[in-house]
């Protein structure tokens, strides 16, 4: 049964070291680590930490995603190895084997298990990823599915909006991103997180929203239960929408 | 991030001794932070921007600019090194110790470098408030390891292919003119070693243009990785210089591109200190280079990253 959620964009630039010298996107950091450590005071049995990715699988819990691939340097000599935070992670046991490699996991994921590490936490995690072209009811068996596994499982979602909310953005602008973010939010926002389930695969794709099967995982997590939302953060100043929240069930 | 303690993969490697701390005044600098050297020039007739800042309001004026866009030192002269109206050594001194001790009063950190290659300036220099005796000619006057000795002041060691001061070089040949750098700047490394100078205050130059067509200026860059390799901290004087000029076919006011691409590849090479007219545009050439070498970040990196 979930005992809370919290929604997170997965930016790489939530990462302090991949952005240079300057301090980018520190409110936005600020939401997400806010709304983390609520997820985790909750003292749940098991995070599970959904993103959207190349396929849906499970996560062998030492699986890693390596930041070098954003930015080379980090991978070489005394730089600090990102994304191989020390907490205990578990796969769901859903018979797949093992990933292979240490450092496959995607980047959504890479980027939750920073901002649990960043929070110190040590609760074990179940690491899902969900594929971009699932169907929503998929997305929602797969949310019905972790909500099932433990009794208290905290759920921690990293979703994005669309990224074509600009003539800079980095999908360039497409003026039907508005309508479907401000969808999403609303949803989140009050609650009727059904309706995420609504949300057009096909349209999603055309405007870079990868977020989508994430969000139906949390709409099927949550489904039925009486939610209510508190958002962090809500804007988009590279382009891409993003949304931080924290769900009270 | 420890950007510092990254290993130089990708930096042309030179087998020899590595570079090692430089002291500045009050200052020490690692191997891989490099250093713009601003020119002040105390005279009415430099080859760049000639008489910019003979009036003392204006050089200090210039002292308050090159500060604020980025220089770590900046280097007061009052000859010329091109030959032209004599400047005895009243003359020198009237030019530039008066002046070096008003910067040191406006600026007590700043490092502060005397352009000359006499050692009574450069004794009036350092009484002043001077760090460094930039010599660009390679060690005509044989008493100026003293001066520095005496001061705790640094020395640069440079090479002129023997040349006297202020002339030019009239066909001049070696049979290797690094070989020739590399023998000559030793030799008064060594020799300011044994007078007393510190070690870690000692700065070798191999002086482009100086005693060199444009032809030895060229292979000079092209192969200064085998003066960084001697373990000497390297500084490059290039900035608007004749070979830069003459390799484009570009006059004086065309030449930044040029200075920017040599320094660049100096900088590449380990060289560690720049001497510089333009220190904004130089900084930022230097900014570029440590980037690009991993000694830096970026200042802000966004792209493709949200």
């Amino acid at each position: 049964m979930i005992v809370a959620a919290a929604v997170c964009p997965s930016p790489p630039l939530l990462i302090p070291e991949l952005t240079g010298a300057r301090q980018v996107a520190t409110e936005l950091r600020s939401a997400c680590q806010a709304s983390v450590a609520e997820l985790t005071a909750t003292a749940p049995e098991v995070i599970a930490l959904v993103g959207a990715a190349e396929r849906t699988r499970t996560w062998n819990g030492a699986a890693t995603f390596d930041f070098a691939r954003y930015a080379p340097r980090l991978g070489s000599g005394a730089a600090p190895r990102l994304g191989s935070g020390a907490a205990p992670r578990l796969s769901a046991g859903d018979g797949q084997a093992p990933d292979p490699g240490p450092a496959g996991l995607p980047s959504a994921l890479g980027v939750g298990n920073w901002l649990l590490d960043q929070a110190g936490c040590q609760i074990v995690r179940v690491l899902q990823s969900v594929a971009q072209d699932e169907a929503p009811a998929r997305c929602a068996d797969i949310g019905a599915r972790l909500a099932a596994s433990r009794g208290r499982v905290g759920l921690l979602v990293m979703a994005d909006g669309s990224a074509r909310r600009g003539l800079k953005a980095p999908g360039y602008l497409d003026g039907r991103s508005t309508g479907f973010d401000a969808e999403v939010e609303r949803a989140v926002r009050t609650g009727r997180l059904e309706a995420l389930l609504s949300a057009d695969p096909a349209l999603a794709h055309e405007l870079m929203a990868t977020g989508r099967p994430a969000w139906q995982v949390l709409a099927g997590a949550l489904r039925g239960r009486k939610v209510s939302s508190e958002v962090r953060y809500r804007d988009d100043p590279f382009g891409v929408a993003y949304l931080v929240a924290s769900l009270r069930v | 991030m420890q950007h510092d303690a990254l290993p130089s993969a990708g930096t042309p490697q030179s087998a020899g001794t590595p570079q090692s701390l430089l002291r500045l005044g009050q200052h020490s600098f690692g191997p891989r932070q490099l250093l713009v050297m601003a020119i002040v020039n105390r005279t009415p007739d430099s080859f760049f921007r000639p008489g910019d800042t003979w009036d003392e309001p204006a050089a200090m004026e210039r002292v308050h600019q090159v500060v604020a866009e980025g220089a770590h030192i900046v280097d007061i002269g009052g000859v010329p090194a091109a030959p032209g109206q004599d400047v005895d050594v009243p003359q020198e001194i009237g030019r530039t110790a008066g002046f070096i001790a008003a910067v040191r009063a406006a600026y007590p950190d700043l490092v502060i470098s005397s352009d000359t290659w006499r050692h009574e300036v450069a004794r009036e220099a350092c009484a002043a408030g001077a760090d460094l005796i930039n010599d660009s000619w390679g060690g005509w006057d044989a008493a100026l390891p003293e001066v520095a000795a005496e001061f705790g002041a640094g020395l640069v060691c440079s090479h002129a292919g023997g040349q006297a001061p202020r002339t030019r070089p009239f066909r001049v040949s070696y049979p290797d003119v690094v070989a020739d750098v590399l023998a000559h700047t030793g030799k008064l490394a060594a020799r300011a070693v044994e007078a007393g100078v510190d070690p870690e205050r000692i700065v070798v130059d191999a002086a482009h243009d100086f005693g060199k067509n444009t032809w030895h200026s060229l292979e000079v860059t092209r192969r200064l990785a085998e003066l960084t390799a001697t373990g000497w901290p390297v500084l490059v004087s290039v900035s608007n210089k004749d070979f830069i000029g003459e390799t484009l076919d570009v006059p004086l006011p065309d030449r930044l591109a040029g200075t920017l691409a040599t320094t660049s590849i100096c900088a590449w090479q380990g060289a560690r200190i720049f001497r510089a007219h333009h220190v904004l545009q130089t900084r930022q050439a230097l900014d570029m280079v440590s980037a690009i070498r991993g000694d830096q970040p970026p200042a802000r990196a966004v792209r493709g990253l949200a």
